[in-house]
């Protein structure tokens, strides 16, 4: 089916995809940038910037995830699972002693469990989203600082661990290489060539059709939420490797990230209708605009609302398009 | 008990669920109180509890507004941020020695003008309540860090009944607060508004046929709850007596946990602003009984998590199980 739609689609239709408009804005803002700052365009400069993103993208492919799975989907609590999971990975390591690789190990199970909280709620008991997550936010955000009385831990420091957050293979970030970009293209493939791509796309069209269809729909939506848990603490893993302490507050706020890069990547808030593709290329670009920011020392706290710009934009920017097609 | 009582081989008749339902905060309350009395000696003192009013009247406005919106299925998770930004304006304005009317004008003006925003982007934009107030609220963030500019801003309260004034021991910003619960109880009950509201949140499509102007009604909702944000940052500014980069942050969540725990149905057509201070008023004895008992404040934000957590579930699960049996009885 897939194959045959791809054929059928004209010139027209390729042109007014997502993707080639956001492939056009990366490498637009890329020439700004690079003629706003001359470092822009060294290698090491787009690596390192890469290094970057590796945590920001692994949030973003879950809350995509998420998204597409439709019923006002949404897991406005990565943030805080990220920095939850990153503290109870400081705790096995720091406290009980266990290896980095062990504890990092353990920590993606946890952020999973964490996940499946949130899919319970969601899914099983069929709680709204948005309310859930919210309150699990501001739960496992509270936990992390309740567990370390606001300090920070560490003990990450062995058995090559720092590796993954602090070198290269070939020039490029380890944690790029071994872990975003598989888990993207791992992603990219289930969406497009599975039957999971299938049945997450028919789940967040219409709840009804694909539990006609014989679809799950409620184990689907649970694993969706597992799912995007231990993303989060995947990139707990990879900031504790990165940075070598593990913060209470180390996800704060990254959230918004999240949902930003899935929105502006074309992902339907209402489920069921976008590419992951589009989302990695939504990644680059946010990437981009905040190391172009950093560079021109922006501040943090002025990125925030920028980024808040960019989230309506976007969201803006589906309505068009989407009531046009519809049209 | 609930757990029971939750269980489909149970049965429970629709009434008993109604029942348990509209009684569980008056019960949650008292016990609440109970607890705290005995566990806090100084927790019943009248000089306490005048405190907790004066503390919540903020959060109490910022719910009231909250409401609103929930029961239009929607929600607001800028007030805080929004908050911070009109308190910074107000108190600044203060300083500057503006007539305290006009500040008071000028700040629910503003509070109104930001809530114009988020309506324009929800009702004209057609962006869904949660992606549009989550991108204002890190503008409003933003906005307020650019202002502040590592000033803090200090301020004394705008008017008397705006801070921690008190006359014969009864805290006067606890008066506003009554008045603005008030008129808002008689709006939603008994004006036109106020019934469309719920109609629009109990389904929009079905009021949008009836004639109901669905897109002006939410407009003035949100619009509404700026204003009321307004009105509440000036109450911030009595109480906390500065304001720094990230004031008010801290208030979006309670604000909805007031809503959730009062029993307004997160799925919108169901409850009302008294429900709400119910709920504000068990939110705001827990985190100052916590206090009292010597446990340290970052326990709260577990504390309002679990309880919004718990609440929702609750009113999810039995709304679904009384929609059930109506529909069995058709």
């Amino acid at each position: 089916m897939t194959t045959t739609a791809v054929a059928r689609r004209s010139l027209r239709d390729r042109v007014s995809d997502r993707r080639v408009f956001l492939a056009v804005l990366v490498l637009a803002l890329g020439a700004v940038m690079s003629l706003l700052s001359p470092y822009f365009l060294q290698v090491g400069n787009l690596l390192a910037m890469t290094q970057y993103g590796a945590v920001i993208g692994l949030l973003a492919l879950g809350q995509a995830l998420v998204i597409l799975g439709g019923r006002g989907g949404i897991d406005l609590s990565v943030g805080s699972t990220l920095s939850l999971s990153g503290i109870v990975m400081g705790l096995l390591a720091q406290n009980l002693g266990l290896g980095p690789w062990l504890a990092a190990l353990l920590a993606v199970a946890f952020g999973g469990l964490l996940g499946s909280v949130n899919g319970l709620l969601i899914a099983r008991l069929g709680l709204p989203p948005l309310i859930v997550t919210l309150s699990t936010l501001f739960l496992y955000g509270a936990l992390a600082q309740v567990l370390t009385g606001g300090g920070q831990l560490g003990g990450f420091d062995g058995q090559g661990f720092a590796a993954l957050g602090q070198s290269a293979i070939l020039g490029v970030p380890t944690q790029v290489l071994l872990v975003l970009a598989p888990m993207y293209a791992l992603a990219i493939w289930a969406q497009n060539r599975t039957s999971f791509g299938r049945r997450l796309h028919q789940a967040g069209t219409s709840d009804r059709a694909a539990g006609l269809a014989g679809i799950d729909v409620t184990r689907l939506r649970l694993r969706l939420y597992v799912l995007s848990g231990a993303l989060a603490a995947l990139g707990a893993v990879v900031t504790n490797a990165w940075l070598l302490t593990a913060r209470p507050s180390a996800g704060t706020g990254m959230e918004l990230q999240a949902i930003t890069i899935a929105v502006l990547g074309g992902i339907d808030i209402f489920g069921g209708r976008g590419h992951l593709s589009g989302v990695l290329l939504a990644l680059a670009i946010v990437v981009v605009l905040s190391w172009g920011l950093q560079l021109a020392q922006v501040g943090n706290s002025v990125q925030t609302g920028i980024l808040g710009l960019v989230l309506v934009g976007a969201a803006l920017l589906n309505n068009l398009i989407g009531r046009r097609s519809s049209a | 008990m609930s757990t029971t009582a939750l269980s489909p081989a149970t049965e429970p008749s629709a009434r008993v669920l109604t029942l348990l339902r509209d009684a569980l905060l008056p019960l949650l309350l008292v016990a609440e109180v109970i607890f705290f009395g005995l566990a806090a000696p100084d927790f019943l003192s009248a000089s306490n509890l005048a405190n907790v009013v004066i503390n919540s009247a903020d959060l109490a406005l910022l719910a009231a507004g909250m409401t609103l919106v929930v029961l239009l299925a929607g929600i607001d998770v800028s007030v805080g941020p929004m908050l911070g930004v009109v308190a910074w304006v107000g108190a600044t304005l203060f300083v500057s020695g503006l007539p305290p009317v006009l500040v008071v004008l000028a700040s629910v003006l503003l509070g109104g003008l930001l809530g114009a925003i988020n309506a324009g982007l929800i009702v004209g934009g057609r962006i869904s309540p949660i992606i549009a107030t989550l991108g204002t609220a890190a503008v409003f963030k933003t906005v307020l860090f650019v202002l502040w500019d590592s000033t803090d801003v200090f301020a004394g309260p705008v008017l008397p009944v705006l801070g921690p004034a008190r006359a014969g021991g009864v805290p006067l910003v606890g008066l506003v607060v009554l008045v603005a619960f008030g008129i808002f109880a008689y709006v939603l009950r008994r004006r036109v508004f106020g019934r469309r509201l719920f109609a629009i949140g109990n389904d929009a499509e079905g009021a949008r046929l009836l004639g109901v102007p669905v897109g002006r009604t939410s407009f003035a909702a949100y619009v509404l709850v700026g204003a009321l944000v307004g009105l509440a940052a000036l109450i911030y500014v009595g109480r906390v007596g500065v304001v720094q980069a990230t004031a008010g942050q801290e208030l979006t969540l309670p604000a909805i946990a007031a809503v959730v725990v009062g029993g307004t149905s997160i799925l919108g057509g169901e409850g009302g602003v008294l429900r709400t201070l119910g709920g504000l008023v068990f939110i705001a004895l827990l985190q100052n009984g916590v206090v009292l008992m010597g446990v340290p404040p970052l326990w709260n934000g577990v504390l309002v998590g679990l309880a919004v957590a718990l609440a929702v579930a609750f009113d999810v699960v039995t709304r679904r199980t009384l929609d059930k049996r109506i529909g069995a009885q058709k």
